[in-house]
Formats: C-alpha cells, sequence, structure tokens
C-alpha cells in the first residue's frame, strides 16, 4: 500500500476547510518529491495508518472539541485496546479551531498526541489554527512538506536533508516574487481539471453499433476523456447544445432508414434550429451494409445534421460494412485524438493531435485495459512563464504589478492561467470571467489586445530562453474598476450618443416570386459584412493609441461603425449626413493620431483601411481647410515641389505665427535650434525654419530644399494622380 | 565582403533630424555595408499622403522600389516609419496583381518605370540582427554604453511581416543590440506605444500626452535615456518633451538619440558628442 515516496494526507473536516488545506497539500507535494494520496478519515482503517511512511493530518474541530463527523469513526477505532502501533510513521498535524470555543483545536490535538503515544516520530511540530487559517496553514504545508521530502526510502528523518528538499522544490515548481504587494511567497498549482466530457450517442438496431460505442467509451480514458454512453432513444436533443465533444456511432436499417431507437431523435434534429450545435465538436462512424441500396445512409444524414446545425466537424465521417472491426477502431484512434485535443474551454488545438496520437503508439507506461488496450499517460509539456499582472485596488488608488515565475501546460488559456492564479495564489486578482467569446473578457497582453480564453499560454508570446514573459494589462482606453476590470460604459455611452441606429431610405426593391425586396451588389454586401464584422467592439476601441489620450473621441470600433452605416446604401441620404457631420467633427476620425497601431491587431487591417477611406472622405469634404487638411495638403504639396518633405513650410503654413509663437515659449523652438538633448547635428536649417520662415512667403526656397532627382517624374505622377496640388 | 543596399534616409533624415544621416555614414563603414543612395527616392508618405490620395503614395513609393529594383539591390532605412510605411505599400502591390498592374501603367507613362516586385524593405536594426548578426557587432565596439537604455520601436514597423524575426507585440532586438553594446536594457511597457507623429501638427494636443506617457514610462522604469529606430518619433520626443511636460504636468526630461547615433558612439565615431551625451545623461541627469 505505501509506496516508498508516497504520502497520505488525511483530513477530518466538518465544514470543508481542512478538506481544502488536504487538497493543497496532495497538489503541492510532488514538487517536493511525493506521491501524494489525500483521503477522509472515513475513508482509511487505522491499520492502513499504520502502514505510512510519512501521513499529515489536517482535522477541525466541531462544538465543544469534538471530532468532525467524518473522523469518529477512525477515532475510536484509533483507541481501540487493539490498535496497532505507529512506529515508522512520521507525522505532523494541522490543527484547525476557533478560539471563541472553549476547547481550541481540540481534535488535532488529540491526533497529535496519540500517534506519538503510539510510537509516530514527530517531523514538524503541530500548528493550531484561528478561524483565518490561511498564512499559518500555508507555513505549515511548506515546511512539513519539506520534512517528508527529507524521510528516506527507509522512512527514516534526515534533518539535514530539508534544506536540499526545499531548494529543489523552488527549482522544480514555482517561485513567487511580487513586486508591488506583500502577499507571500507560494506555490502555483496547475489544475487539470476543466471539462473533458465526452458524449458517445448511439443508434443501434441489432446491438453492434451499441458495442461498439461502449468500447469506445473505455478506450476514451486513455485520452483523459471522460466518457458517457447514450442511447439516442429518449436523449434530450437540446443538451447536445453545451457539450463540446460529440462522437455518434449509428447503423442504417432497411433501406436507408434510422434505426427503431433513433427515429424520434431524428424527427426533433430535422426541425432544430441552425446554430443549435455552435461549439459542438463531433465526428461521425456510420455502420452498414453493401448490400442495400443506401448504405450507411442514416450516418450520412446525422453527420450532415450535425454541421448544419453548426457543429464542427473534428474528424471526417467513416462508413462501415459488415466487417468493421478494423476500420472501426481507426477511426476510433482518429477521433478520440481529436477529441482529447479539444480543451476544457472547447477549443480544437489541431498541432496537439499528432502528439497524442504518438503518445498513444510509445505510450506503455499506461495500465491495461480490456481488449488488450494500453492505456498510456497523456502528458502535456509544461512551459516556463513568468507572469506579471497590473493590480489596482480602487480603495487605496494603488497600483502596481504582480509577478509569479510559474511552470504552466503550454496549451492552457491565458483565462484559465489566470483562473488558477485566483485560486491557488491570490483569491483577490480580479478579471472578467465568461464564455470564451465573450468580449467583455478582453485583456491586453503585451501590448496584444486579445479575449483571454481564445489565447493559448504558449502562443501567447515568443518563447525565449526555454519560457515565456507575458505582461497582462487591463485594455488601454478604458478606466479600471479593479486589475483587470475595465469600465465599458464611456465606450457604450460615445456608442449611443454616435447614433448607430439604421433609418432607412426609401428604395426601389426587386420584384421577386417573394414580392418586392430590397437588395444590394455582392461586392458592397461584402465590404460592409467585413467592417461590421466585430466580435469585440472594447478589442477595436483599444487599438488605437490614441483612445487613451482623448477624451472626446470616438474611437475607432464606433468610427467604423459609423462609416459602414454611412456607406451602406440603405441608409438615408438625411442619417449619412448627420454621420457625416460626426465623423467630421473634432471628436471624429481627425482625432485618431496615427493609424499604424490599429493596424496590427486582429482584424486591424480591415478596420485601418475603413478608417483611411474615411478620413480621406472627410478630408475631401473639409476641402483641406483646418490644421487636419492644411497639414495634409502642406505635406503633399512640399513632397510634390520637391521629392521630400519640407518641415519649414509644414510648421509655418499648419500652425501660422500664433502656433509658431507658442512653441517659441513652450520650449520647442529652443530645443530645435539648441539641440538641446541632441548631440550635433546641423541645426541651421532647423533654426531658419523658427526665426525666419521662409515659407510664409509661398514660394519653396530650394536652398533649405532642394529636390531629388529626376523630380519632374514626382511632378508627373502628381500630375496623373491628383490634380489638387 | 560589403553587404549593399539601396538607401532610403527616412522622412526627415534631411531636415528635423540631420544626425541620423550624418551617423549613418560612418557606421555602415564600421558594419561592411555597402549603401547606394536613392537619389531620387521621395517621401515615404509617412502615412499622410495616403490619407489623401492612397493611389498617389502608392505610385511614390512603387517609384522607389522600381529605382532599387534597377539597382538590384533591396532597401535599407534607418527610420521606423519609413519602414513601415514603404513595407506596407510594398505588401499592398505585391498582394493585389490588378493594383500593381495598374499603378505601373501610370508609373510607366510618367516615369518609364515598372515595378515587379522584386525588392524588399529593410530597417537598420533588422539588418543588423538578422543579417550582419550580434556576434560581429561585439568586437566592434569601442565605446561601451554603460547605461540603462529604453529602446523604442514604435508602431510602424511593429507589424506581421515588417519586423523581421522579431515578436510584433514583445520585440527584443534592439535590447539584444543595446547588450551588446555594453549597455543594460530596461523592460518597458510603451515601447511599441505610438506618439502621434504623424499627427504632431494637427492633433497637438493629444500627441503631447501620447508622447508625455511614453517619456515617462520609460522614466519611471528607470531608464537613463531612450534609443529610438524612428526618425520621426525620435523627434517628437526629443524636441517636444518640455511641452508635453507643461501639458501633463508629467517627468518627460530624458535624452533621446536615435539608434545610428548610439551605435556609430559606441563603434568610436563622434567621441565629442558621445562625451556630450554621457555628461548630459551622468552629470546633469534628470
Amino acid at each position: 500500500m505505501s509506496g516508498s515516496r508516497s504520502l497520505l494526507v488525511l483530513f477530518g473536516s466538518q465544514s470543508g476547510n481542512a478538506e481544502d488545506v488536504a487538497s493543497k497539500v496532495g497538489k503541492a507535494a510532488s514538487k517536493y518529491g511525493l506521491e501524494a494520496t489525500v483521503k477522509g478519515m472515513d475513508e482509511v482503517t487505522v491499520s492502513d495508518l499504520a502502514s505510512q511512511k510519512r501521513i499529515m493530518i489536517c482535522c477541525s474541530t466541531w462544538g465543544e472539541g469534538e471530532q468532525p463527523d467524518n473522523a469518529e469513526d477512525l477515532w475510536i477505532s484509533a483507541n481501540a485496546e487493539d490498535s496497532p502501533l505507529m512506529s515508522g510513521v512520521n507525522f505532523s498535524v494541522l490543527a484547525l479551531g476557533d478560539t471563541s470555543y472553549e476547547l481550541f483545536c481540540e481534535s488535532g490535538k488529540e491526533w497529535d498526541s496519540w500517534l506519538e503515544a503510539k510510537g509516530g516520530f514527530r517531523v514538524n511540530n503541530r500548528v493550531d489554527c484561528d478561524v483565518d487559517y490561511e498564512d499559518l496553514a500555508q507555513a505549515w504545508m511548506d515546511e512539513t512538506l519539506a520534512r517528508m521530502g527529507a524521510v528516506d526510502d527507509s522512512g527514516t528523518f534526515q534533518e539535514d536533508q530539508v534544506e536540499q528538499v526545499k531548494l529543489n522544490a523552488s527549482g522544480a515548481d514555482i517561485n513567487q516574487s511580487k513586486n508591488s504587494s506583500n502577499a507571500e511567497s507560494s506555490s502555483v498549482e496547475i489544475s487539470t481539471d476543466g471539462d473533458r466530457s465526452l458524449l458517445i450517442l448511439f443508434g443501434s438496431q441489432s446491438g453492434n453499433a451499441e458495442a461498439l460505442a461502449a468500447k469506445f467509451a473505455k478506450q476514451s480514458s486513455g485520452y483523459g476523456l471522460e466518457a458517457e454512453v447514450a442511447d439516442m432513444d429518449g436523449f434530450d436533443l437540446s443538451s447536445l447544445s453545451g457539450r463540446k465533444r460529440v462522437l455518434i456511432v449509428c447503423s442504417t436499417w432497411g433501406e436507408g432508414e434510422q434505426p427503431d431507437n433513433a427515429e424520434e431523435l431524428w424527427i426533433k434534429a430535422s426541425s432544430a434550429s441552425e446554430g443549435l450545435l455552435a461549439g459542438v465538436n463531433f465526428s461521425v462512424l456510420a455502420l452498414g451494409d453493401t448490400s442495400y441500396e443506401l448504405f450507411c445512409e442514416s450516418g450520412k444524414e446525422w453527420d450532415k445534421k450535425f454541421e448544419e446545425l453548426g457543429g464542427t466537424r473534428l474528424v471526417d465521417r467513416v462508413d462501415c460494412d459488415v466487417d468493421y472491426d478494423q476500420i472501426s477502431q481507426e477511426w476510433a484512434e482518429n477521433a478520440l485524438a481529436a477529441m482529447a485535443a479539444v480543451d476544457g474551454e472547447g477549443i480544437f488545438h489541431e498541432e496537439m493531435v499528432q502528439a497524442i496520437k504518438d503518445s498513444m503508439v510509445s505510450g506503455s507506461t499506461g495500465a491495461s485495459g480490456e481488449d488488450g488496450f494500453t492505456v498510456p499517460e497523456l502528458r502535456s509539456e509544461s512551459i516556463s512563464a513568468e507572469i506579471s499582472i497590473f493590480r489596482y485596488d480602487p480603495n487605496t488608488s494603488t497600483t502596481g504589478k504582480d509577478t509569479w515565475v510559474c511552470a504552466l501546460p503550454g496549451h492552457m488559456s491565458i483565462l484559465d492561467v489566470l483562473r488558477t492564479l485566483k485560486s491557488t495564489q491570490d483569491g483577490s486578482l480580479t478579471f472578467r470571467d465568461g464564455p470564451v467569446d465573450d468580449p467583455t473578457t478582453a485583456i491586453s497582453i503585451n501590448g496584444r489586445h486579445v479575449l483571454p480564453g481564445n489565447l493559448r499560454l504558449d502562443l501567447s508570446a515568443p518563447i525565449r530562453n526555454g519560457g515565456i514573459s507575458i505582461n497582462i494589462e487591463p485594455l488601454n482606453g478604458f478606466e479600471v474598476i479593479r486589475d483587470l476590470i475595465v469600465e465599458h460604459w464611456d465606450l457604450e455611452s460615445k456608442r449611443e450618443s454616435s447614433k448607430p441606429w439604421m433609418i432607412s431610405a426609401t428604395r426601389q426593391g426587386l420584384n421577386t416570386p417573394q414580392g418586392a425586396l430590397g437588395s444590394m451588389s455582392p461586392l458592397v454586401a461584402s465590404k460592409l459584412h467585413s467592417m461590421m464584422d466585430i466580435h469585440s467592439y472594447p478589442i477595436i476601441h483599444a487599438s488605437s493609441d490614441a483612445t487613451a489620450y482623448s477624451d472626446d473621441y470616438y474611437g475607432p470600433a464606433i468610427i467604423v461603425q459609423s462609416w459602414a452605416r454611412r456607406n451602406d446604401p440603405r441608409t438615408a441620404p438625411s442619417k449619412k449626413k448627420e454621420i457625416e457631420q460626426l465623423l467630421d467633427s473634432p471628436s471624429g476620425i481627425k482625432a485618431e493620431t496615427d493609424f499604424s497601431s490599429i493596424r496590427r491587431q486582429g482584424k486591424g487591417s480591415i478596420i485601418h483601411d475603413s478608417l483611411l477611406d474615411c478620413k480621406t472622405s472627410t478630408l475631401a469634404r473639409d476641402g483641406f481647410t483646418g490644421r487636419h487638411g492644411k497639414h495634409v495638403w502642406w505635406y503633399a504639396f512640399t513632397v510634390k515641389s520637391s521629392g521630400r518633405v519640407n518641415d519649414t513650410v509644414l510648421y509655418r503654413q499648419v500652425l501660422g505665427p500664433i502656433g509658431l509663437f507658442s512653441n517659441l515659449f513652450s520650449g520647442v523652438t529652443a530645443r530645435m535650434v539648441l539641440g538641446f538633448t541632441r548631440t550635433g547635428g546641423n541645426m541651421i536649417n532647423d533654426m531658419l525654419a523658427f526665426v525666419a520662415p521662409p515659407a510664409g512667403l509661398g514660394k519653396m526656397p530650394k536652398q533649405f530644399n532642394s529636390s531629388v532627382k529626376n523630380h519632374h517624374e514626382v511632378v508627373a505622377i502628381y500630375n496623373e494622380m491628383d490634380g489638387r496640388f | 565582403m560589403a553587404i549593399k543596399y539601396a538607401y532610403h534616409p527616412g522622412n526627415v533624415a534631411h531636415s528635423g533630424s540631420p544626425e541620423v544621416a550624418e551617423s549613418m555614414i560612418p557606421l555602415v563603414k564600421s558594419l561592411g555595408i555597402e549603401l547606394t543612395y536613392l537619389d531620387g527616392a521621395t517621401s515615404c508618405g509617412a502615412g499622410i499622403i495616403r490619407q489623401v490620395n492612397q493611389r498617389l503614395q502608392l505610385t511614390l513609393n512603387a517609384r522607389i522600389f522600381a529605382q532599387a529594383e534597377d539597382l538590384g539591390l533591396d532597401i535599407l532605412t534607418p527610420c521606423a516609419s519609413t519602414a513601415g510605411n514603404l513595407s506596407e505599400d510594398l505588401f499592398l502591390l505585391k498582394s493585389n496583381p490588378i493594383l500593381l498592374a495598374e499603378i505601373n501603367e501610370v508609373l510607366m507613362k510618367t516615369c518609364g518605370l515598372e515595378f515587379s516586385g522584386e525588392t524588399s524593405v529593410n530597417h537598420l536594426l533588422h539588418v543588423i540582427v538578422d543579417e550582419i548578426g550580434l556576434e560581429k557587432i561585439k568586437p566592434l565596439v569601442v565605446n561601451p554604453i554603460d547605461f540603462r537604455v529604453a529602446s523604442y520601436y514604435g508602431p510602424n514597423m511593429q507589424q506581421e511581416g515588417f519586423c523581421g524575426d522579431d515578436d510584433i507585440y514583445d520585440p527584443n532586438y534592439m535590447e539584444q543590440l543595446i547588450q551588446t553594446l555594453g549597455g543594460h536594457p530596461v523592460r518597458w511597457d510603451s515601447r511599441i506605444q505610438s506618439v502621434g507623429a504623424p499627427s504632431l501638427l494637427s492633433e497637438e494636443p493629444t500627441v503631447l500626452r501620447q508622447a508625455a506617457s511614453v517619456l515617462n514610462d520609460a522614466k519611471s522604469e528607470g531608464a537613463q535615456m531612450i534609443v529610438s529606430a524612428c526618425n520621426l518619433s525620435h523627434s517628437v520626443l526629443d524636441i517636444y518633451q518640455g511641452k508635453a511636460s507643461q501639458k501633463t504636468g508629467l517627468k518627460t526630461n530624458i535624452p533621446v538619440i536615435h539608434l545610428s547615433e548610439i551605435l556609430s558612439f559606441a563603434m568610436g565615431h563622434y567621441n565629442t558628442r558621445y562625451a556630450q551625451l554621457r555628461t548630459r545623461v551622468l552629470v546633469i541627469g534628470d
């Protein structure tokens, strides 16, 4: 029962606290080189205890010093006359209690005394905790695990090895450092839980499909899946919508008919609405007989229907004849590997499939199952990650960053990383949790705006020196409420004030058999769709580096939405006029200072191109008046004049005398003339630009901007492409 | 054997940032790069001409590409804005044969040139790290840059396909280079943020806030100077830092120099200027 590195973690728990601590101990044990088993005190006998080399007990006290319910029987057995000795058992006890009771931590104290009296060796002193137990429990756990790790294979405690064990543990797993907060160092234990469920649905006439479904269910555990086999008869179709993984094994009856137990479900599926199975990953094994005209027809129908209802086919359907053993097994191996590559959030990681198959082929370490099937261990590679997270506490108005260095599975989503850190490290960490495609969960990772449920850790940043370093921040351009949560109201308020609703034009429709219908050219429809196909408005809003610094700016999300509405042929002329006024206003497209930061984000190039079109349109309507118009016009004009931009002219014409005067007194001119921080170079051109701006005379002076070679070509291009300059 | 490139100095190297054009001359000699000046090259448009007429900017830049193609050379520029803008237009032309044909028609009619897509645009930084190799830079260092340096990339060249093998959001080419020069790279958040250079004259209040934020972030992270890969942003961050501080109340005073300058200083050029910089950093400080 007791392996050489085994550790038994026992909990006697009434409210669940002791169980929680025991669970943490169990998870942390591996980095101390221990193989932990966590059990309730009602799951073991006293004899079991006697055979252990290492026991850690977490025990609460109930009422007036009583044992918790699940410990009572064991305590009675332990105090029986014939109870075995505990010599050879290394132990330590964490006692949980409440000082407001007279007998504080009495149960833990009893177990501690009993083990000692029975000859056990106390490797670490008992710790008694009050209701605020977390810190003390953590300290006890760290120290005791290190000491248990120093118990050698023969069961002898080697005190001189304790420090080495601690050192190994800190190197093997996780160090935590906090830059700005004072939280104590502790370890991250990554939960590999998450949804691993697989539904295997069978439609069977003779029993073959059912038998196969049962066989595949057994095999699925080797792939880290928890399979449930369900008969199509009486199955609730709507319950499929919450599934992430579904396999269908279905035979065909007679001339292409559904088997009896599938008929009713098929009728329901035939009238189900599109999108019911969105997010469902599936594959179909069809059983049939080639001697019939419609071979495997039922399976084909299910395959098609699942796709129509929005499901995602991970592995192509396989149609089996009566000799189906080998071909069905091949399908199962492919389908199970694919299903195993669907993570807890339902995201399919195609690149993992081959690795899973390989591990199945080479996996000889697992236990043997029925049918000669070997169940290997399914491993996911961990990577070293340095994770810095922005923190903001609104109560104290303090900001800072917390940094964790940890080893995590590379395929873990960033959302799962946050969840893990919250559950194991810092419960106060605040972020928006939700489905993977929830647009409000958006955050920034190294300046990249993402939905955290959709991004794998190992794809979130480049892997350097074997590790990954990510900096998680709230989206910029929004007010931060706490940590990673931002206030979206400002964006929504701006969107509301932009009056995004449609006011339709009266248009002539097309005559169709269904009556008169409005129409739109496919090109226009496609362009509008690509502009409006925005999954997360907060992400688009944050993609501009200007939104955070301009309170009035509507931001790219609203601008592009308005621009699309402006170009929609269904929009009434009066509404188009209203939209143009918004776009041309100081809070409109002119407030965007640099399109390039938008271009690099996700869908940015479409947004970028749309905004650029919008700016061109605004400038054309403005007739190059105002600073924006002058800036663009004079820039283009000076390039036409010499091939080079002439900043002498540009500053003079755009800023005007008042603007230049402002620069004179704000130090800009001085810095330019004197090269205050720069270290040399010819300043004479700059100086002349400000002290004696010649461009005000209206003619480009050659001495300040010589023309490029073959300048006439530049002029010719301008004349050909844009006669306005 | 020298590596050959067609040279585009960047937008304001001839005016607002003459020190960039100047320092490039001895620098490329030290690096073993042979530059052929594109004497007929126009401004890249700085993303500004594009706002009024995208096809006009595309045609002007296609003319630059055709000139480099005639020389049989790829383009090198020390300016991140120019690298980004040229790369964007090059990508558009290469990915859209119909557009390329239409632009070529104008090019042929106006200049007698045609661009077939056989050139590339490279920033000095990517040439050094990807082509030359940092191991060849180390022996060239005469004056180790013993400062805490914040590397500024800006947004223009940090785009998919425009920044060599570096990461778009988490670049580290410049940090590696600074380390090779003996400096101490500072990790800071704002290194790929825009300072709004294309709108400096038209949206000054916003641009000043953007610039102040970037400058202040570098200072907050302990940097003693900023090294910029962009001629335009370099000018904004330097010249406008006082005004940015007045506008925002943030501390913004920090030396800002261009990548080509810090490289040439490290390789023993302009020792007097380097001494001035050291004085600025070590004596005057903040």
